[in-house]
């Protein structure tokens, strides 16, 4: 017998990361996945409730309604739209944190890094505006303002910033978001108990909701955040374990909130800052990427090579990442912070420090930000990570694999450095599209999961199936993560795409899996989209666009996913979420929805049928589009 | 004899009958206070999951002829001979654990705590109202039958 | 009818179990040298002052009277007249029978090693007579020494360890267990044991034994030169059937009574079952044998088929060890070996064409009874499209849906 934790750990896309966590010593998700592995039914069909005490009741021949009455259609809605509220409401709070974040970086005339996005968010809003902190302050508010309105008032920024017939027809389903906060709220109150058994009222409610967390929580994140960390560029950057360098001290990030880490990045790089890593052995500090924020990071990495070295990897890595013994301290601000990490922090002697209560860990050091004090809150983060940086080198183990990722992955992809790239305009894009060059584009995005056949197995092998089929794929959250780490996002990997994908690739040096960064970023391709929509003078169903979150996790997911069906657009998921007890909700989201927003939702496990059935829809559009 | 007849196709995987066979060997516990964390509980009925086939219960069947009883070197299995059921008595095992290797449906296991004892379906039977798993079945895919051998 | 049984161990109680089950006005006579009936699998933990001699009793206290079953105990049969049709026993009775059941097991055997048999002091650890004998001998010894590490060298050893006594185990082959354990599985054994003051001297064979002024064998002489001093010397080096007695009685013996697959012996209405058929000296089949003896005495026909003997489960100081067939193929035998392990277990699954040959499972061994279904009906397991360390009786899930019995889809 060895030292391993345990034999049965799940199968992952990453091979090598596979076999790298099939041999650690401590307990991390892919080894509890075989202990949870018999799942109950009536929770995978959503038709349990526990939201009174006559229950937790639950569906059966025996038993067709809950005491309440409630059908399993209304369980499965209620189900529903508390998770997709609860997930619109994770996304408003990184918008309104950002929001603040940008309001007071203006306030105090601090720099703003992104200059041309500063003056395109001004251009929507219609801000006449040229004092650059008068103006970010002024766009600041306006969002804050949407934000915090009551539910009965619409939100102002959803004209200015959706694309016009969608907004029209999102007028007409009477789905317009009122203050993004309230929403939230009032999807909880409608979904307690003996309170709205509608199933339709409550989907469209859902919509309602993908909306605001599209709009806001998406788009206007990223924007926000170009405009204080500046915009991103295109470069290839070094992903996976072998980014860490045991030279430096080096600190793990967790969240989606980059702009809380703004001040930070640059002060870990100072003179007096690199000197007091000297003083204990290191070189100086390093910011290790974790989750979507460390695609954030990487997204802007030309801006923050000294203090980042790379993005390690998605959420279900992160556990890896730590048990290399090279992590000397773990700052969170959001999610994907796996509870799993408290125990392997604390044997590895990891410190944990939680800047934002929302992910607080119960080990974790809880030092909220409050941006009046970076200055004094930076200096004791860093010489917290120092203490520990000398109590744990040396003493703890070190157990690193230098093979793990790539060199060569393409980051920086956004709607701003793609159309640079193309020439400042989308003309070459679509002109590649029309003569069938590439067929279509996939927007696979979304979180990593380890069911559907293990870790990204089905978001990579979806991936490889859509290229093959000549269509380029735009990725942007967790899911990028483990497409980088297997060589997806490299310029290699056009080897693996159809044959004109691949020549396009190779005449352009890109690979056909494009990295936007974070889950954020779907708001970005929300943006790609409705330029090119408005290139070519139709509305987003109609163009050759198919978006997957083929590992779906969470709910910020869902409410990603009913952004996605208010957009119009086919999303594919590998799993269901919850829903298949419910005729109307099968129904609603994979019929009705065609008519009502134009979007529909196809559920599939597996790789090759689901990207057979997502090229058939990009085909048929390509015949209704005449090309 | 009485058995577990198992239909199968109405099992959803709740595992209702795990809880409620911890439960049944945690004297005086029920649902709210039985401690499912305790490394002594531990479910004499398990639930597997086959993609193709399904949920597929697997209870002991107190078999006709049962391995685990032909196989024990202590006495502590036997098959009683007015219920038909292979009862255990602890006090009389050795933990040879032959009887483990013996059953072909892999339904006995050594106690995961000390090793000391084998865990093993009892149908119940200090219990008037029968086996446990039973009652706690919401889909009915678990019945009391009388079967004859 | 009268059926007389010789021998009250696995075979000669699960036969007479099965008569009276079947048939209870049948006359059973059981007869046995001991006065006590006891299961030799449990003999360390009465050696280990775990149990009493009750303790290891297998059966219940009034089981001969309760099924209305003549115990003649204290009874050594010394001949048997086929013709006739009795037994003799050495307190001169004649016991006639109608059928007979001949279950006396097998006696352990001593090496023709110098100075081993002439020890008074070397004792085998087979019956409950054994363990007494030993158990006198552990209250004043300090060093003892075990020939042989086999399952019963091994418990003999975690016998003598609990008492206090200084353990030497002496080995030929390279590991402990080497018949049912591969090199892997014995070490982590081995450890177990040395970490309780055990000391294990493989690859060594002993050479001769030097017996003092009163007839005690003090220092075992190892082939290697090693010299080891003993106060008390256990010998398990292997069992042999015990049927002296059947001597010039005409029954077709050949280092063992000969049956055949009805477990008849070339005599009529004379059978034979459990170690001293020389067939798979283990207890469970030697139950079945029994059983299936009895069956055809009382004139069914039953062929004993299910005769898989390669098992074997251990389990000292907490460790359970599951080990089923051929665990140490020769690579001219070409099997595809696959291993698995973590800090609580060791898995090890031989394969050949798609058929399970071994597996060894250490640790964790609940649920594991499917195993032996598998190599002992040589199911092919290639087209089951996963792991074979996660197979389990559920990938062969069938169900009668009336009667609710399990079968194997294969």
């Amino acid at each position: 017998m060895n030292s391993n934790f345990s034999c049965k750990t799940c199968a992952s896309a990453d091979q090598i990361l596979e076999t790298f966590i099939s041999n650690l010593s401590v307990d991390t998700s892919h080894h509890r996945m075989e202990g949870q592995s018999v799942k109950c039914g009536f929770g995978l069909q959503g038709i349990c409730c526990r939201l009174c005490s006559n229950g937790p009741c639950r569906i059966t021949p025996d038993g067709p309604k809950g005491v309440c009455g409630a059908t399993a259609d209304t369980m499965v809605a209620r189900n529903f739209l508390r998770a997709v509220s609860a997930g619109s409401g994770c996304y408003i709070h990184i918008i309104e944190n950002t929001a603040l974040m940008l309001k007071k970086t203006a306030a105090s005339k601090g720099v703003l890094k992104g200059k041309l996005a500063l003056a395109k968010l001004a251009e929507i809003f219609e801000i006449n505006e040229t004092e650059e902190h008068v103006c970010a302050e002024k766009i600041a508010d306006m969002v804050l303002a949407d934000l915090y309105k009551p539910d009965y008032i619409k939100m102002e920024l959803v004209e200015k910033m959706a694309y016009k017939p969608r907004f029209d027809r999102w007028k007409e389903l009477g789905i317009l978001p009122g203050g993004a906060k309230s929403e939230v709220f009032a999807g909880v109150v409608k979904t307690s108990t003996n309170l709205n058994s509608d199933p339709v009222d409550m989907y469209l409610n859902c919509l309602k909701l993908g909306i605001s967390t599209g709009l806001y929580g998406l788009t206007l994140t990223n924007l926000l955040n170009d405009v204080m960390l500046g915009e991103p560029s295109i470069r290839l950057a070094p992903v996976g374990l072998r980014v860490i360098d045991t030279d430096y001290i080096n600190i793990m990030i967790t969240g989606h909130q980059h702009s809380i880490f703004s001040y930070l990045q640059d002060r870990l790089i100072q003179d007096d800052v690199v000197e007091k890593a000297k003083a204990v052995g290191a070189k100086g500090f390093k910011l290790v990427g974790c989750t979507c924020v460390g695609q954030d990071l990487q997204l802007r990495g030309e801006h923050y090579k000294e203090v980042f070295n790379g993005h390690a990897g998605n959420n279900f890595t992160s556990e890896a990442i730590l048990a290399t013994g090279a992590i000397d301290a773990v700052l969170s601000e959001f999610n994907c912070t796996l509870p799993g990490i408290e125990p392997i922090c604390d044997e590895l002697k990891i410190k944990q420090i939680c800047l934002d209560d929302v992910s607080k860990k119960a080990n974790a050091e809880m030092k909220p930000f409050v941006f009046e004090e970076k200055e004094s809150q930076s200096n004791e983060i860093i010489d917290a990570v120092i203490e520990s940086y000398q109590a744990r080198r040396g003493v703890v183990a070190l157990n690193m694999d230098a093979d793990h990722g790539n060199d060569d992955t393409l980051t920086g992809v956004s709607e701003g450095s793609l159309k640079s790239f193309l020439g400042g305009t989308w003309k070459p894009l679509i002109d590649l599209i029309v003569k069938g060059e590439i067929k279509g584009i996939a927007g696979v995005v979304g979180c990593s999961s380890l069911t559907a056949g293990g870790h990204d197995v089905l978001t990579v092998n979806l991936v490889k199936e859509l290229i093959a089929k000549d269509i380029l794929v735009l990725s942007a959250g967790c899911s990028s993560g483990g497409l980088e780490n297997v060589g997806l996002m490299s310029p290699s990997a056009a080897a693996l795409a159809g044959p004109k994908l691949r020549a396009v690739c190779e005449s352009l040096g890109i690979p056909p899996v494009l990295n936007f960064g974070p889950c954020l970023a779907i708001g970005r391709l929300e943006l790609v989209a409705t330029e090119l929509a408005e290139a070519i003078g139709v509305d987003l169903p109609q163009l050759p666009l198919v978006l997957s979150a083929p590992q779906w996790l969470e709910e910020q997911a869902l409410a990603d996913g009913a952004f996605g069906l208010a957009l119009g657009l086919p999303l594919h998921l590998g799993l269901p979420p919850f829903v298949t007890g419910s005729p109307v909700a099968i129904q609603v989201f994979t019929q009705d929805m065609l008519n009502l927003t134009g979007g529909q939702l196809i559920i599939d496990d597996n790789a090759k049928s689901a990207a057979e059935t997502l090229d058939a829809i990009i085909e048929k559009k390509r015949k209704e589009l005449n090309i | 004899m009485k058995r577990i007849i198992i239909d199968r196709e109405k099992c959803d995987g709740c595992l209702n009958c795990n809880i409620a066979c911890i439960s049944a060997h945690e004297a005086g516990s029920n649902f709210y206070t039985v401690n499912l964390q305790s490394p002594a509980a531990e479910t004499r009925n398990f639930i597997k999951f086959d993609a193709h086939k399904g949920y597929l219960p697997i209870f002991c069947r107190h078999c006709d002829e049962p391995e685990c009883v032909l196989s024990c070197m202590s006495g502590a299995l036997e098959k009683d001979p007015l219920t038909g059921h292979v009862q255990y008595d602890e006090s009389k095992c050795a933990a040879c654990y032959m009887c483990v290797m013996n059953c072909p449906y892999g339904v006995l296991k050594p106690d995961k705590q000390t090793r000391t004892k084998v865990i093993k379906c009892d149908f119940c039977d200090d219990k008037p109202d029968g086996p446990s798993c039973v009652k706690a079945c919401p889909k009915k895919a678990i019945a009391v039958k009388e079967v004859s051998l | 009818m009268k059926i007389v049984i010789i021998g009250v161990s696995a075979a000669g109680i699960s036969a007479a179990k099965a008569i009276k089950a079947s048939e209870p006005d049948t006359e059973v006579v059981i007869i046995s040298k001991e006065d006590s009936v006891h299961s030799r699998c449990m003999l360390h933990k009465f050696l280990g002052h775990e149990r009493d001699a009750k303790g290891i009793n297998f059966i219940a206290d009034d089981f001969f009277a309760s099924k209305g079953i003549t115990w003649l105990s204290n009874t050594t049969v010394i001949s048997l007249d086929t013709q006739k049709k009795t037994v003799k026993t050495h307190d001169n009775q004649d016991i006639s029978y109608d059928k007979l059941l001949i279950a006396t097991g097998a006696a352990y055997f001593i090496p023709p090693i110098p100075g081993l048999r002439e020890s008074k002091n070397v004792y085998g650890f087979r019956d409950l007579k054994d363990a007494q004998l030993l158990d006198s001998e552990c209250d004043t010894a300090k060093n003892a020494v075990v020939i042989g590490a086999g399952l019963v060298g091994m418990d003999a050893a975690v016998a003598m360890l609990t008492r206090g006594l200084k353990v030497t185990v002496i080995e030929m082959t390279a590991a402990v267990m080497s018949l049912q354990l591969d090199q892997k599985s014995a070490q982590t054994y081995q450890q177990l044991f040395e970490e309780q003051g055990a000391k294990f001297i493989l690859n060594d064979k002993v050479v001769s034994v030097d017996v003092d002024e009163v007839g005690r064998g003090k220092t075992i002489h190892l082939a290697s030169g090693k010299a080891v001093p003993a106060d008390v010397i256990v010998i398990a080096a292997g069992v042999r059937p015990a049927f002296n007695f059947t001597e010039g009685s005409g029954i077709a013996t050949n280092h063992a009574i000969l049956v055949g697959d009805d477990l008849k012996t070339n005599i009529d209405d004379i059978y034979a079952a459990g170690d001293v058929t020389g067939m798979a000296g283990i207890w469970p089949n030697a139950m079945k044998q029994g059983r299936i003896a009895a069956i055809n005495m009382l004139g069914e026909k039953l062929l004993y088929e299910d005769r898989f003997a390669l098992k074997n489960t251990v389990n000292f100081y907490g460790l359970t060890t599951l080990s089923l067939g051929n665990i140490n193929p020769e690579p001219e035998e070409s099997c595809e070996i696959l291993m698995r392990e973590d800090r609580h277990n060791y898995q090890k699954v031989v394969i050949k064409n798609g058929v399970v040959q071994g597996v060894i499972i250490q640790g964790n061994i609940a649920g594991t009874g499917f195993w032996q279904y598998l190599i002992k009906n040589k199911i092919d397991i290639s087209g089951k499209n996963k792991d074979v360390f996660s197979l389990g009786y559920a990938d062969f899930y069938d169900l009668d849906q009336v009667t609710g019995d399990y079968r194997y889809a294969v």
